[in-house]
């Protein structure tokens, strides 16, 4: 019988531990940090993602200073796309409609086809998605080079390309890159994946709160 | 078992987070969502049909379509109650096939994302995922034979 007490207390100990998640961890700083003496310390370099500057459906220049005072959610995509663009979509819905009213919070969704999506696209195609406005989630034209800039290691770290041969002509990653005031990545998600979605979701009030302290 | 075993001998003050830990295993655990009722409208034949089409479904529609049917916003039409659909299945089998680049109305929406074919598939699964796409979701058109979406896809 004391055997069997002992067994019972490490099922609930082990239901427990694996129900629960970490209240007070934080989020990891993802990419490759530089780093450098300053006065015989050593200063950890974070990777950032850099200065920008492109245009929302509203015609609204978006650059850094948009998203100065807010963590952001930022993802790839374009209008016509016949793979995983409308489920990210659905998914970036879920995020959206969780956190549209809350203040610094905002997402910012590229296009890799400028050339096609362009301010007027994106507003029809934003506004039949159900986003009324570019007040939370601004849908990003531009200089189709600076997209791709900022798409790659130099920025969010993600793949991006034109293929001929792939479904659409481009190929990109469905990635959700969560990214801090600092404009640190703080996190990546399978955009297509509703768990993962589920789990960014759920970092988001965590990251806000770092802020908070 | 396990549980059986231990009740008895365990104060009660064990048996409340026994009991709180078993409520909590089951609300992570979560249900199957895998929630198809059985079809009885459907023969064996069909049923098969409606199996495989939903495999299919996942693989070629499911992307925009979205595994519940239900599109996305006004961007992409659903296929869940869908009156474009379901008031003619021929006309949905060679959409399937060559895609749509006209814009349609479902359900008094107009759409304009145009479509891209499946030029892949033949006659048989174009009948496997119109018999799940019309059966799934509440939707309830019943039996689609293979005769007749090769008779609509002959009138191309």
């Amino acid at each position: 019988m004391k055997m069997w007490k002992r067994v019972c207390l490490w099922l609930v100990a082990w239901v427990a531990i694996a129900c629960s998640s970490p209240k007070n961890s934080r989020l990891p700083i993802l990419g490759i940090p530089e780093y450098k003496e300053v006065n015989g310390k050593i200063d950890t370099l974070y990777h950032t993602v850099p200065n920008f500057q492109f245009v929302d459906q509203d015609s609204a220049l978006v650059t850094e200073a948009t998203v100065a005072d807010k963590i952001y959610v930022a993802d790839f995509f374009f209008g016509t796309c016949p793979t995983i663009c409308p489920v990210m979509k659905q998914q970036m819905l879920r995020v959206y409609e969780q956190f549209k009213d809350t203040p610094n919070f905002a997402i910012l969704s590229h296009t890799i086809d400028p050339e096609h999506d362009t301010v007027a696209y994106l507003k029809d195609y934003s506004m039949r998605l159900g986003v009324p406005d570019n007040k939370t989630w601004h849908f990003l034209t531009g200089d189709k080079d600076k997209i791709y800039q900022i798409g790659s290691g130099e920025g969010y770290m993600v793949p991006l390309g034109e293929n001929e041969d792939a479904p659409g002509g481009f190929i990109h990653s469905g990635a959700f890159l969560l990214v801090d005031k600092e404009r640190r990545i703080r996190g990546k998600y399978d955009g297509t994946n509703p768990k993962e979605v589920t789990a960014l979701i759920n970092d988001i009030p965590k990251l806000l709160a770092e802020y908070e302290q | 078992m396990i549980f059986r075993n231990c009740l008895p001998s365990m104060s009660s003050k064990l048996i409340v987070p026994i009991l709180f830990a078993l409520a909590t295993a089951t609300a992570c655990g979560g249900g199957s969502s895998e929630g198809e009722q059985v079809l009885n409208r459907l023969n064996d034949t069909e049923i098969k049909y409606f199996t495989n089409g939903k495999r299919l479904y996942s693989t070629h529609c499911a992307n925009c379509h979205m595994e519940n049917g239900e599109g996305l916003g006004q961007l992409i039409p659903p296929l869940k109650g869908a009156d474009y659909l379901l008031n003619d299945v021929g006309r949905a089998a060679r959409i399937i096939v060559n895609g749509a680049k006209e814009p349609l109305i479902v359900n008094g929406i107009e759409y304009r994302q145009p479509m891209p074919g499946n030029t892949s598939l033949n006659a048989s699964e174009v009948t496997e995922i119109l018999t799940y796409i019309t059966n799934a979701w509440g939707n309830s058109y019943g039996g689609v034979s293979l005769n007749q979406i090769k008779t609509a896809l002959s009138t191309n």
